[in-house]
């Protein structure tokens, strides 16, 4: 693609994302609470038809075979809008791990009905809070002659309560298993907690489950190393989520202080405001030129695919920054507006519970400042 | 000049450019000069100057028919690059960096042959004086008053915070030329010679106890009007245009990374890489270089493009001097009790300057606007909220 070309087609994808999100409804949003309607079947399967779940899947199972830039444009734009689907978790983390399989009729049949919207799969492979290092799992696959028998239970799993299935992690004698567990699959039960934007964080308990040799995904060195590089790019399309969240959260607010009287003069005018909005700005633009820096590495713009380290670091830094600048931003937006801002019917309410929501997931700043400390700091340091 | 200067540098690869200049910045600029943690004096400066000035290089951002390299804005920034790379340090390069690219844009033919060459040569070294006692960030209510009589303007009035005017032979000064023009509309530009009768200064010592700035009488000073740069009462505009590309230089993350390099034989020889609490400062400020780098970069590719900076650019000055003022302070806290130490410290084999940092990043939210100001700049024009 020229330049020009890939510059064009980025601002249709833009563009497709801003329509769409024009006729987004904030009222399903604020009522997420008490509906738990965080994914809505027929939205998921226009966003499909809008090619958005297959950005990063290959274009022989009907994808767009795009990159994480590309997926980055869908997902500020969506998160701008608070639209509450899981796409983040279904078209980057479970296309990701999917795309990688060697399992040629099951790949199939899962990312074609992944782009197509018709299966939705959420990734299952967490189980303690606070590390993202994919091996710190005990869910046990235990090998018999049909495929596997597994016992364990996932938690903060995004997506869960619409999904079709899982694809889980478990340990086994040959290392990690990759497998597919359909919904209704016996031995299977899901409970939800529910997440401060309304959206459900699933566990997902498996007592015994069969999981045939059909549905293996993937195994071994292959299966964590897919893993952990999917977790790596999907906290990247994460952040980029972030940076929509606070972009809007603060051209609200910028519009707020332009508008709203005290004193006899906007209150926009007062410097102690002004400044603390410049400094929520710095923030912002900040967020925005390391996101755009970190999806040129993943996106090997200079060179090939990056080392894992590189691009672990590089997730890191984005996440980073996006977390703790949307937490602040969107918080500092509260303050700004005053009591209205802490009421139900202010909309900058629901971009601090999505900010707090999105930060959690998959490593929030402290978490990854200290995985960045761990590969890029103390190993050289200790020297 | 020398033949070197005809070089048309901007047809040159990217890759071949930074190769030539690499090389001349590693051969020929004096070792003891390198990674200096303040700025050259004239003494300091002098042979490194006639050196760039004789191979045709000392004026990167100079067309080329008046003696500069004639960059363009991409082969400029590698220009940078590659001395901030090689640690050469900040000569009193206003002749360069200010009056040559005023004269070219706003000066005429005779003032371009008078001066353009003697900055060249480093017989003309130039200072800058803008701030006034009472005029620092409000800087457009500046006093310093010029009248017309026959073909001389009398200057009277003072300036101060005139970096290195000790060390000037000459100086550009903004003056109120019309008393009833709104504030910036009566500014001029003006050229003088410090020897002209009736300027006297002092030195001013700062904290660091160096003597860098200066404040700058102006007693009955009489200049011939020739000196007037561009029209009368546009002074004002005249400093305004040049601010580009000292703004993205400001910003640029090499000098936070060059002290911040001097944190880790701290930290190693204190044990800190132990220290979880350290750790986690370390790291977040580390983070945010590696984010100030991001910004930068934004900018810079901005220039290479051939885009105009903005406004919004106040933010990489921000954010560079915040963090770069953050990193001073951490170095000083690593030290325990040698961060009071005046002098260079010795740990082991190491040693380790850890006051110079501190003094040199305190300014950097003062000068050339302040921090303060900055944010003005960006709450009025970028933001656009109300006044």
């Amino acid at each position: 693609m020229s330049q020009q070309d890939f510059t064009e087609h980025r601002a249709m994808l833009s563009d497709s994302v801003t329509n769409f999100a024009r006729g987004v409804e904030l009222a399903r949003v604020r009522k997420l609470r008490e509906t738990k309607m965080e994914c809505d079947r027929a939205v998921w399967k226009q966003m499909a038809d809008l090619g958005w779940l297959g950005v990063l899947v290959p274009e022989q199972y009907g994808g767009m075979g795009l990159q994480l830039g590309d997926m980055a444009i869908v997902a500020q734009g969506l998160a701008r809008a608070l639209v509450p689907e899981p796409v983040t978790a279904v078209a980057v983390l479970a296309a990701r791990v999917l795309t990688d399989s060697k399992n040629d009729s099951l790949k199939k049949k899962l990312l074609e009905g992944l782009v197509s919207g018709d299966i939705l799969p959420a990734v299952a492979w967490q189980e303690q809070a606070g590390t993202l290092d994919v091996s710190k799992i005990e869910m046990q696959a235990t090998p018999f002659e049909g495929g596997f028998r597994v016992n364990g239970s996932k938690r903060f799993v995004v997506g869960a309560s619409n999904a079709d299935g899982y694809i889980v992690s478990a340990n086994s004698a040959q290392g990690m298993q990759l497998l597919w567990v359909p919904r209704d699959a016996a031995g299977a039960t899901l409970e939800f907690d529910t997440l401060a934007d309304g959206r459900q964080s699933g566990t997902l308990k498996l007592a015994d489950v069969t999981v045939s040799k059909d549905n293996v995904i993937n195994a071994g060195k292959a299966a964590t190393e897919s893993l952990a590089r999917a977790i790596d790019h999907t906290a990247v399309i994460a952040s980029a989520e972030l940076t929509g969240i606070m972009i809007r959260s603060l051209e609200i607010t910028l519009e707020y202080l332009k508008t709203r009287v005290q004193f006899g003069k906007p209150i926009g005018s007062f410097q102690a405001l002004q400044h603390r909005a410049v400094d929520l700005y710095i923030q912002q633009e900040l967020s925005s030129a390391v996101l755009a820096d970190v999806l040129g590495v993943l996106d090997g713009v200079n060179a090939n695919e990056p080392d894992a380290k590189t691009r672990s670091a590089a997730a890191s830094r984005a996440k980073a920054r996006c977390t703790d600048a949307a937490l602040l931003i969107t918080r500092q937006s509260i303050q700004m507006h005053g009591a209205i801002g802490f009421t139900e019917d202010c909309d900058v309410g629901l971009y601090v519970k999505r900010a707090m929501t999105l930060a959690a997931w998959l490593g929030n700043g402290n978490a990854h400042r200290r995985r960045y400390a761990k590969t890029e700091i103390l190993q050289g340091a200790a020297a | 000049m020398s033949a070197t200067a005809q070089v048309d540098f901007n047809a040159m690869s990217d890759d071949a450019f930074r190769a030539e200049a690499r090389e001349f910045f590693e051969k020929a600029y004096p070792e003891n000069l390198r990674f200096m943690p303040r700025r050259l004096s004239w003494a300091e400066s002098k042979d490194w100057w006639v050196k760039l000035s004789k191979k045709g290089w000392l004026a990167p951002n100079w067309p080329v028919e008046h003696g500069g390299m004639g960059l363009d804005p991409a082969k400029l920034i590698i220009y940078w690059e590659e001395t901030e790379r090689a640690g050469i340090g900040r000569m009193p390069d206003q002749g360069v960096t200010m009056v040559g690219p005023t004269l070219i844009r706003f000066g005429n033919d005779a003032q371009r042959a008078k001066y353009l060459p003697k900055i060249l040569s480093g017989d003309n070294v130039w200072c800058q004086g803008y701030s006034e006692p009472n005029a620092g960030s409000d800087l457009a209510s500046l006093r310093t008053e010029a009248v017309l009589e026959g073909d001389h303007y009398v200057i009277n009035g003072s300036k101060i915070w005139t970096s290195m005017a000790h060390n000037a032979t000459n100086i550009y000064v903004l003056v109120r030329t019309d008393k009833s023009a709104k504030q910036q509309r009566g500014i001029s530009f003006l050229l003088l010679d410090m020897k002209t009768p009736g300027i006297t200064l002092r030195t001013i010592r700062n904290i660091a106890g160096h003597e860098e700035f200066c404040q700058v009488f102006f007693d009955n000073v009489r200049t011939h009007k020739d000196n007037l740069v561009g029209k009368l009462n546009e002074g004002w505009t005249i400093a305004k245009g040049l601010l580009t590309f000292e703004r993205l230089n400001i910003g640029s993350p090499r000098r936070p990374l060059q002290a911040f390099e001097q944190l880790d034989p701290l930290a190693r020889a204190r044990g800190l890489f132990n220290d979880a609490g350290f750790v986690d400062r370390y790291t977040a400020l580390k983070m945010d270089l590696n984010d100030l780098g991001s910004l930068y970069q934004r900018y810079v590719d901005k220039v290479r493009r051939g885009e105009a900076l903005g406004p919004d650019i106040s933010m990489l000055k921000v954010f560079a001097m915040d963090t770069y003022q953050k990193l001073a302070e951490l170095l000083l806290e690593a030290g325990a009790e040698y961060g009071a130490f005046a002098d260079e410290i010795k740990l082991g084999d190491e040693k380790i300057d850890l006051m110079t940092p501190f003094y040199t990043s305190r300014p950097g939210t003062i000068y050339g606007g302040s921090n303060e100001i900055q944010r003005n700049i960006l709450s009025k024009y970028v933001l656009q909220l109300p006044s």
